[in-house]
């Protein structure tokens, strides 16, 4: 145990010297999320303040009906009206970016309103996700204008609305706060946690193995009375210790990045700081831990097959991929925590997060991904120490 | 003492070997039958051309790598049976040793007395001793990564010497290094035979070999082609020169 020590602070001492190291470790972490998330909420809550104040320009062909409608555009002062519109230069418009919405009423559309027919518009938009608040608005304007006509319909027939809603639904949605929370950033956190915690671990892994194999040390280090399995533990603790940490501090970019954002509700800013109790973070980091000591076998292992440094890079990078797709799956709706998926590596544990942030968690549902997580990291660390014994490999291109 | 009896090493063939002869599929020898012995207080030079399996046997004694048969016993410890023990007796430098760029020399030999596990009295005895031979006190502090390869050698010295080992083994140590840096080697060869310590030196170098040799052995194609002292090579020398007489012998084999 004592050589383990030494060989883990001796690793750990070299690891945080490797600026490499720090910088995913710390710097991407602490500074990049904060800055990203604070300047894509700031784009984002901008552009949609400027797509609400906007003055929307809006074509008309209203073939001399629909005076109305014409009469309600022109009394809202963030719309600009532009009369008999024929529709080649709507589309032109449209292509030029230069108009929002497009009305083209049927010739007979004032007749078969007032006989109490239906009558018809059609309405032109451009559906893009850049100009959904503008396409919204305009159809705001057509739904009031449609109430007005129905109301005024009802009242001359001295009917009741009433007599149209047959059926008035109350919607109840009895997910506490942290359950609605958990369905938007549930999935989005342990996806975050799982790359950071990937990421973290990487570098020491490809440094303390490849990267020391390449530098002519690892064989110096053989030759001392340390055991290989000594030497691989003490490897194994520095890059456990590295991806754990990562990962929290992304947590703390995470939050870092949350408070800052002022434009967010404060019930909503209320219910996060909830989530981020003392508990879960440590639920949440004890699930991290097996998931941490599997990417450090496989990492490890993966990096001492490597001839080089950069031989292991050009290994691993592309395993990224193999933990991005499960983390990603649990980001998609409809998939949830069962005694099936709680078997599935990576997918476990993002979809046991989430039943963590919404307190719907169940205790044997827990201890199954604690269990696949702990029986895989045993057989990652397992493969691990026979790749290390062997001599073909450790020796490999020396 | 080593003291290696019937050694072979075999290795399957790599990829690039089952190329080149799809047809042989036998595991090369890179060892086969070695027998050695090497006495406290003695030089013994290990010379043989590149591929003669030198490198394999020093990292066998070493016990970096098992035998395929045969037996190995370093300071009276079997290495096969009992690996830990023998690499605790045993200081182990190649010219390919390189060090932690990151860590301080101080660092560097501080690690190595604690994975010889190194009372921390004797340590401190060691360490003065070592850093004021070899001048490494002024630089101790600054990482190995801003050091000149002279410096980095003298650090792998100290390494290399930390634990006070019985057993000392040298492969190619001079290799690239410059003749002041190279002769601190040779001196620290020289000063470990006189301590009474066993020394094991593979070299090419024929200028070496004449200067610190006692014992000598040349290896070819994973057999030895002469063991003996020194002396006795020198006295049955058919060659005007150390380095034609090694020629001369390795061709007669590989005939």
């Amino acid at each position: 145990m004592k050589t383990i020590l030494v060989i883990f602070r001796k690793e750990l001492k070299d690891t945080l010297r490797d600026r490499r190291t720090l910088v995913s470790m710390l710097i991407i972490p602490l500074v990049l999320i904060p800055l990203l998330m604070g300047i894509s909420s700031r784009i984002m809550f901008s552009q949609i303040e400027k797509a609400k104040a906007r003055v929307l320009t809006v074509g008309l062909m209203r073939n001399r009906n629909a005076e109305e409608f014409r009469t309600m555009l022109l009394k809202d002062p963030r719309v600009r009206v532009l009369d008999d519109l024929p529709l080649d230069s709507a589309r032109a418009r449209f292509e030029a970016d230069s108009l929002d919405a497009y009305f083209a009423f049927a010739p007979d559309f004032d007749r078969m309103v007032d006989s109490l027919g239906s009558g018809e518009v059609a309405m032109y938009f451009k559906s893009t996700e850049q100009r959904d608040i503008e396409t919204g608005r305009a159809k705001a304007m057509l739904t009031t204008y449609e109430d007005s006509l129905r109301a005024r319909r009802l009242r001359s027939l001295h009917l009741s609305a009433s007599l149209l809603e047959p059926v008035v639904v109350r919607e109840v949605n009895v997910a506490s706060a942290k359950e609605k929370i958990a369905e938007v950033i549930g999935g989005f956190l342990p996806y975050l946690f799982i790359i950071f915690c990937f990421m973290g671990s990487m570098y020491p892994a490809i440094d303390l193995a490849a990267g020391e194999k390449e530098r002519g040390t690892l064989e110096t280090l053989l030759t001392s009375p340390a055991s290989k399995m000594e030497i691989l533990l003490g490897k194994v603790g520095v890059v456990i210790l590295t991806g754990i940490t990562t990962a929290a501090v992304a947590l703390i970019g995470m939050y870092l990045g949350i408070v800052q954002v002022r434009e967010l509700p404060p019930e909503l800013l209320k219910t996060v700081m909830d989530i981020l109790q003392v508990r879960s973070i440590v639920l949440l980091l004890s699930l991290l831990l097996p998931l941490t000591i599997l990417f450090s076998g496989v990492l490890l292992s993966l990096s001492i097959v490597a001839r080089s440094y950069k031989e292991a890079q050009s290994i691993i990078s592309p395993a990224i991929i193999v933990v991005i797709i499960p983390a990603f799956i649990g980001l998609m709706p409809g998939i949830s925590l069962d005694s099936a998926t709680a078997l599935v590596p990576i997918l476990n544990v993002s979809l046991a997060t989430k039943a963590i942030i919404s307190d719907t968690v169940t205790p044997w549902l827990l201890a199954e991904v604690y269990l696949s997580s702990l029986v895989l990291a045993g057989l990652s660390l397992f493969m691990c120490s026979r790749i290390f014994e062997h001599e073909s490999t450790l020796f490999r291109g020396t | 003492m080593i003291v290696v009896a019937d050694l072979w090493k075999t290795f399957k063939r790599d990829r690039q070997q089952l190329k080149e002869q799809p047809m042989n599929r036998a595991p090369v020898e890179a060892v086969a039958g070695l027998n050695l012995t090497c006495r406290p207080g003695r030089v013994f030079s290990l010379l043989g051309p590149n591929g003669a399996g030198k490198t394999t046997t020093l990292r066998m004694i070493a016990t970096l790598l098992k035998p395929t048969s045969g037996t190995i016993t370093v300071a009276g410890i079997d290495a096969t049976t009992h690996p830990r023990e023998v690499r605790s007796k045993i200081g182990f430098l190649t010219g390919s040793t390189r060090l932690y760029e990151r860590l301080t020399p101080e660092e560097v030999v501080r690690y190595y007395a604690d994975l010889h596990n190194v009372a921390p009295a004797k340590f401190k005895q060691r360490r003065d001793e070592l850093f004021s031979l070899l001048g490494i006190e002024e630089f101790a502090q600054r990482r190995i990564g801003k050091l000149s390869t002279g410096m980095r050698q003298k650090v792998s010295i100290a390494r290399t010497m930390i634990h006070d080992p019985e057993v000392i083994i040298f492969d190619e140590p001079t290799v690239g290094l410059d003749v002041i840096t190279a002769r601190h080697i040779l001196d620290l060869i020289r000063s470990c035979r006189s301590q009474g310590k066993t020394v094991l030196f593979s070299t090419h170098v024929m200028g070496e070999v004449s200067l610190l040799s006692d014992d000598l052995a040349i290896m070819h194609n994973g057999k030895l082609c002469y063991s003996g002292t020194y002396e006795a090579f020198r006295a049955s020398m058919q060659s005007p020169s150390l380095e034609e007489e090694f020629i001369r012998r390795v061709q007669e084999v590989a005939a």
